[in-house]
């Protein structure tokens, strides 16, 4: 059981997201460079070097820290530019490197020592045998658990290890081995492991036709929306599809994740951070969410009851369908 | 995650005062002031990477005319254009002026906005991506537009965002209905 107070670590897709996280109350904001060095490139996101500088000065400023994704899987025999952003975070004064590729935890590992070691949900280790060769072999420090595990599931694991645990508590989610998607790779021809994005916006098109409108991706239709009706960004395992006579969300509910009724249990089960997916999204939301979770931990903190903490996130649930995920499993 | 007046058309005595504007040579004037802001923080449009060559058409479909904007730095251009004129367009985003100039200021989450539908977007969905992130880190105020500084540029961006603001409200049947209880 994490004996200390339980870290909330926060997502920023820009500089001025990063500012925005820390100011609402982060006390850790994670973010990437602007490459496929990171599992949220998308166009017009995430950070140059000097930027990241100023990020991490203004974060440090005000008691926050700054953890720097470096989390897809480097190509082969093109280890150069996944080296170089690990070079480039700690000269940036980064307090901890979040990767998967072995490569960079072994870079980092041999070059870096000042920088903690975060092993990113993209490596998908969730027995103590995995978790502990990545500690024992490359010093990693935390582990991002896969969004695949019960609450009980990662109490045990946290009694069987000796290295902190992350767990997701807020938005989306990637269905089981977090981020190997082949049906990804299959309809758009990228890797979202190597490229850093599962629905690369180029391949993206929202066509409108007589009665709806349709949201493909690299031509394959995903979903379609009456007028009117909120549309989504089409992701694959999100999308609905005909299998025999019926259509429906083949592989997964278009629903996110809010484990914000679990915080209390999920720092009982030994968890050291709490995180938020979503830097893609902006500046705006990510103030309103963080600003939530901030109140919310700290009355868990403080000892607050299940319905206070409810009645805290209550406006975070609205607009959209949600999920306790696999933290409440009940198919077992 | 979408506030009430998001969707609001512009009231009818600020309709009135396009006529004269349009009279007002827009595009040029407003061609100058992204240069010079260019100029000033050319950072701002690196972020949009290959997509600032890209064109904007932007269509306020509230007004009588629509823009093209291609954001390439100290040679960006603006041109008023009418709202026929798509053809040469990478993207295309159509929506009330209000909610489009809430977009510019961050008032608005242009993700929420077009996931409901209230603005509409076609063509390249990279290049709106690239525009939208930008936008979203510039934090924009009227001033930085009009390259304005100091206590001059305070005073600019209370007169505008505060029009703006009751320009929103005018616009909000919600709020025009709770006004006489207020």
């Amino acid at each position: 059981m994490t004996s200390g107070r339980m870290e909330l670590v926060c997502p920023a897709g820009t500089p001025a997201t990063l500012r925005a996280a820390v100011q609402a109350g982060a006390d850790a904001v994670y973010c990437g460079f602007r490459d496929e060095t990171n599992a949220r490139n998308f166009p017009g996101l995430n950070f140059s070097g000097e930027e990241l500088a100023e990020g991490v000065r203004f974060a440090h400023d005000h008691g926050s820290k700054v953890l720097v994704a470096i989390n897809t899987f480097a190509r082969v025999n093109d280890v150069v530019l996944w080296k170089r952003a690990a070079d480039m975070a700690a000269e940036c004064g980064a307090n901890a490197i979040i990767a998967a590729d072995i490569a960079v935890l072994d870079h980092v590992a041999k070059n870096h020592k000042q920088v903690r070691l975060h092993l990113s949900v993209q490596a998908a280790a969730a027995t103590p045998e995995a978790i502990g060769f990545y500690a024992t072999s490359f010093g990693v420090r935390r582990v991002v658990l896969p969004r695949v595990l019960s609450v009980q599931e990662i109490a045990a694991l946290n009694r069987a290890i000796d290295v902190e645990t992350e767990a997701f508590v807020f938005g989306g989610l990637c269905v089981m081995i977090e981020g190997r998607c082949y049906l990804s790779s299959y309809a758009t021809g990228k890797s979202p492991n190597l490229n850093g994005v599962c629905s690369p916006p180029e391949m993206v098109s929202y066509d409108d036709e007589p009665s709806s409108t349709a949201a493909r991706l690299s031509g394959f239709t995903i979903d379609r929306y009456e007028p009117g009706e909120p549309v989504g960004y089409p992701t694959l395992c999100k999308g609905k599809f005909k299998a025999g006579d019926k259509t429906s969300y083949l592989f997964e509910d278009p629903v996110s994740l809010n484990a914000g009724g679990m915080i209390a249990g999920l720092k009982a089960a030994g968890v050291t951070a709490l995180k938020i997916e979503g830097r893609q999204r902006g500046k705006g939301y990510v103030t309103e969410v963080v600003r939530a979770f901030r109140k919310a931990v700290d009355a868990v903190e403080q000892g607050g009851d299940a319905i206070e903490i409810d009645r805290i996130l209550a406006g975070q649930s609205e607009g959209s369908r949600q999920t306790a995920g696999a933290y409440s499993k009940k198919w077992r | 995650m979408v506030p009430g007046n998001t969707d609001a058309k512009l009231p009818a005595v600020f309709r009135l005062l396009f006529p004269v504007i349009a009279g007002v040579p827009l595009g040029p004037l407003l061609t100058l002031s992204l240069r010079s802001l260019a100029g000033r923080e050319p950072r701002l449009f690196e972020r949009l990477g290959e997509h600032r060559s890209a064109c904007y058409f932007i269509d306020p479909i509230d007004l009588a005319f629509a823009f093209t904007v291609v954001p390439d730095g100290e040679r960006s251009i603006v041109r008023v254009v009418r709202k026929s004129e798509t053809a040469t367009s990478s993207v295309q985003i159509r929506g009330p002026i209000l909610t489009l100039l809430s977009l510019l200021d961050g008032t608005l989450d242009g993700d929420a906005l077009f996931f409901s539908r209230i603005i509409s977007i076609s063509g390249r969905t990279e290049a709106v991506l690239a525009l939208r992130n930008t936008i979203e880190d510039a934090e924009l105020r009227p001033a930085d537009l009009l390259g304005l500084r100091g206590a001059l540029a305070r005073l600019v961006d209370t007169g505008i965002l505060g029009a703006l603001g009751i320009a929103r409200q005018l616009a909000d049947p919600n709020s025009r209905r709770k006004a006489p209880e207020a």
